[in-house]
């Protein structure tokens, strides 16, 4: 039960969001400045590194138009100029401390005003932790069996910046190799409205989705929610959501819909019936399209920026059309 | 032919779950020596790594909380099958005075929650992480090879001598306070002609892993400084210290008390540290001391094994009984002898067989079945671990079952009762005695019975009760 186990955090360095969340409004009655919060982080860092020595720590930046490793447990540098002789302070927190603040601090300063534009790469990061989680399975399964099984490896996303939907199909992907690796993805949404694709990571990989009321307990919250290995999560629940948005984005827009419209044979979701798949080339008949059509609801499907109202949605797997649920095919009753 | 319930994963999960030793012997101690010992962060940071994950997840939880909360807050949080080892945690915790007992509010011990944050937060000018030093560039420090290679001559220089004690071999003697150390520890006593020979814990001792053996002299080290009026929290938060120091790197001895100045020679005796002369105004920890308080292998490689291959297992096992031992090592040959008939040896390769003669011997010099089988487990070769079970079943039966014929007399201490007056008085006693469940063997045509040792007393009061009626 005592096992090593690993952990890769993604942070989200979003630039424009931190600058939201550090700001007082009146959506934002408790500001978190990003100094505070890479404080806080690393002090949760440390603590599991803390727990156990063979425990390992891969942190991963999210920041516009990249996405960047800031510190691996299996990288030891050796030779760092942050070396500096301290005998207060644990050695392995003093390099992870130092490194992280000093990659980030380079990555940072390296934006560009063109960078700022871009969208963030949550999903670069998320797939090189998934790669880095992979080669070290794969290289401990060769030594035996044992220590593979003993890695309970997870991911924790850290997030403040909104959903892109053009990142959906990905995102998903992504989720759907974090399953088959059996990683638990964890999320902590630091500031923001929801995540529907990070609820829907948190929830098809058992893992606990959080979103931070109280931003000056950051600490407290991450400590009790996502540093237990789930060994321990069996004996000491953590949060879990009680309701997930199993909304989709559709292929043809990008845009998170409540009705889509899920071709029968590769089960791409479009947010209106079309005569052929955009994927697969699949010709519809035209009655089927003309029934569709006919059963559509009269007013328009939201658009994105709308702010569709999550309470209002159902929270159960029967949601009426192109949600994904689990990793089985959507079956094309979804289609009205 | 009885069966034997073969049940490997119950008892590693249990092994496993069993705190550690060094645990116990804090829980003994006053609670003034443990605060005193808590206040230096690296000694907080080390004992939470000993502690199992439920308990580090509990401290954790607390340790950011400025003041106490509710019992039932934290209560709410466990999950129903999480509720016996929740209460065992808290009451672990209680003994070491880290969260004091209490029926309505939780909180960590102040010292402890402020020498944890600062470990783990980093700061501070407590210096209880270790002064580094620089190189003196006339003693070039040692490489980490250097060092382990030191650790494992000074590891099993100790071991060998044990194993070889009283074989008419006669291996590099280790020095004199490891001998006694040895000897005060019960691993070995001393035979006449005051030749020490090894005991049947000693048997035992050589058969558990490094990092076990390494803790269960350190304790020795620990209760015999105790003796010598040597100051316990100095001794330990050394110890723990060092578990926090870094390989390869060299620490200065000038801040240490005179206690740990005195301690030095002792740990280099050991091989926890490496010092080019008694005199050195600095060390160099070894790997047996840096991975004090982890579970990666204290010694790394073995000297003749071979990169890897000494963590990984040396031992393929047939069903024959036959047994191949990829090893050149002395010491490893030694231990394997203590249960295995060796019939001839290579290079590398020593092939022997596990016999009834042979695990015979090894279970008179106190050695268990299950110690041979653990031993034969943590131990096989990488080859072997495809098997399913690991072990052949044949041979762990086997093992087992000549085990249960040297315990087919079992003794029990007791009183036997005779001479009872009449057939009546006879019954009265028995059926009172079985009443109180303590007997052990009856006879009625001889009117005697034998009761055991705790139902003696009840058992003699009643009959003196019962003559004083009857007179």
């Amino acid at each position: 039960m005592d096992r090593s186990s690993h952990l890769s955090v993604v942070v989200d360095l979003s630039p424009t969001h931190w600058y939201l969340s550090s700001t007082r409004s009146q959506q934002n009655s408790r500001p978190l400045s990003l100094k505070s919060f890479l404080s806080q982080l690393l002090v949760f860092l440390n603590s599991h590194i803390a727990c156990k020595d063979e425990n390992t720590l891969a942190v991963f930046g999210v920041l516009p138009g990249r996405s960047v490793m800031l510190f691996s447990s299996l990288s030891e540098i050796s030779g760092n100029p942050l070396d500096a002789a301290d005998a207060d302070t644990y050695r392995p927190f003093k390099v992870l401390d130092g490194t992280v603040m000093r990659t980030i601090a380079e990555h940072v300063e390296n934006l560009g005003p063109s960078d700022l534009e871009k969208p963030v790469e949550l999903v670069g990061a998320l797939t090189k932790s998934l790669c880095y989680i992979n080669r070290i399975t794969a290289t401990s399964s060769a030594q035996s069996a044992e220590q593979t099984a003993s890695l309970d490896p997870r991911i924790l996303i850290l997030s403040v910046s909104p959903d892109q939907s053009s990142s959906y199909i990905p995102i998903m992907n992504s989720i759907f190799s974090a399953q088959k690796l059996r990683v638990t993805i964890d999320v902590c949404k630091v500031y923001g409205s929801e995540s529907v694709f990070l609820q829907q990571a948190a929830h098809l990989t058992g893992g606990s989705y959080l979103h931070l009321e109280r931003a000056d307990a950051l600490l407290q919250y991450l400590t009790m929610s996502f540093l237990p290995p789930p060994g321990i999560r069996q004996l000491l629940s953590v949060p879990t959501q009680d309701k997930v948005d199993f909304r989709a984005a559709c292929f043809c827009h990008k845009r998170i819909v409540d009705i889509g419209f899920v071709c029968s044979v590769c089960l791409s979701i479009f947010c209106q019936p079309v005569p052929v798949c955009s994927t697969c080339r699949t010709k519809f008949p035209i009655k089927t399209l003309q029934r569709l059509n006919a059963a559509r609801p009269p007013i328009t499907i939201p658009a994105v920026a709308a702010s569709p109202s999550v309470t209002s949605l159902p929270s159960s797997h029967t949601i009426r059309a192109g949600h994904i649920n689990g990793s089985q095919p959507v079956a094309p009753n979804g289609l009205r | 032919m009885p069966s034997i319930e073969l049940n490997p994963e119950t008892a590693s999960t249990h092994t496993e779950l069993s705190p550690h030793i060094l645990l116990a012997f804090l829980q003994s101690q006053s609670q003034t020596a443990l605060t005193r010992l808590y206040q230096r962060p690296s000694s907080c940071l080390s004992i939470f790594r000993l502690l199992r994950p439920l308990e580090r997840q509990l401290i954790l939880n607390l340790l950011w909380l400025e003041s106490s909360i509710p019992m039932s807050t934290m209560s709410a949080w466990v999950t129903p099958e999480g509720r016996k080892p929740y209460n065992d945690s808290l009451s672990n915790l209680a003994r070491l005075h880290v969260i004091p007992k209490s029926t309505t509010k939780l909180a960590l011990n102040s010292t402890f929650r402020a020498s944890l944050r600062q470990a783990i937060t980093g700061g501070g000018t407590t210096g209880s992480f270790g002064v580094p030093v620089e190189p003196d560039p006339q003693y070039p420090p040692p490489d980490i090879a250097t060092l382990d290679a030191y650790a494992l001559e000074r590891w099993e220089i100790i071991l060998h001598y044990m194993v070889s004690s009283g074989t008419g071999q006669h291996p590099t003697k280790p020095s004199q306070e490891v001998l006694y150390l040895l000897q005060r520890s019960g691993l070995m006593t001393k035979m006449h002609g005051g030749v020490l020979q090894i005991t049947s814990s000693g048997f035992q001792f050589l058969l558990h892993d490094p990092h076990a053996q390494l803790w269960e002299l350190l304790l020795q080290f620990l209760y015999m400084a105790e003796e010598r009026q040597m100051d316990m929290v100095e001794v330990l938060s050394f110890l723990l210290m060092l578990s926090t120091m870094e390989l390869g790197r060299e620490f200065s001895t000038e801040n240490l008390s005179p206690t740990q100045s005195a301690m030095l020679a002792d740990l280099c005796n050991y091989g926890l540290i490496w010092q080019h002369s008694a005199s050195a105004r600095w060390f160099s920890p070894s790997r047996l001391a840096t991975t004090l308080t982890s579970s990666s292998p204290p010694l790394p490689t073995s000297r003749s094994t071979g990169r890897g291959s000494h963590d990984q297992g040396f031992i393929v096992l047939e069903t024959n009984y036959r047994l191949y031992a990829y090893t050149d090592n002395p010491l490893q040959i030694a231990v394997l002898n203590l249960f295995v008939n060796l019939k001839s040896r290579f290079p590398n390769l020593v092939v022997g067989a596990i016999t009834r003669e042979s695990v015979k011997k090894a279970l008179l010099n106190g050695i268990t079945a299950d110690q041979i089988i653990s031993y034969l487990t943590t131990h096989a070769h990488p080859q072997m671990r495809k098997n399913k079970p690991l072990l052949p079943v044949t041979v762990q039966d086997q093992i087992r079952l000549w085990e249960l014929e040297r315990n087919r007399v079992k003794s029990q201490e007791g009183y036997l009762y005779t001479a009872f007056a009449s057939q009546a008085d006879y019954e009265y006693v028995l059926d009172y005695a079985k009443q109180l469940d303590v007997v052990l063997w009856e006879n009625p045509a001889k009117r005697c019975f034998f009761g055991s040792l705790d139902g003696h007393a009840n058992i003699r009061g009643f009959i003196e009760r019962r003559t004083a009626e009857k007179a």
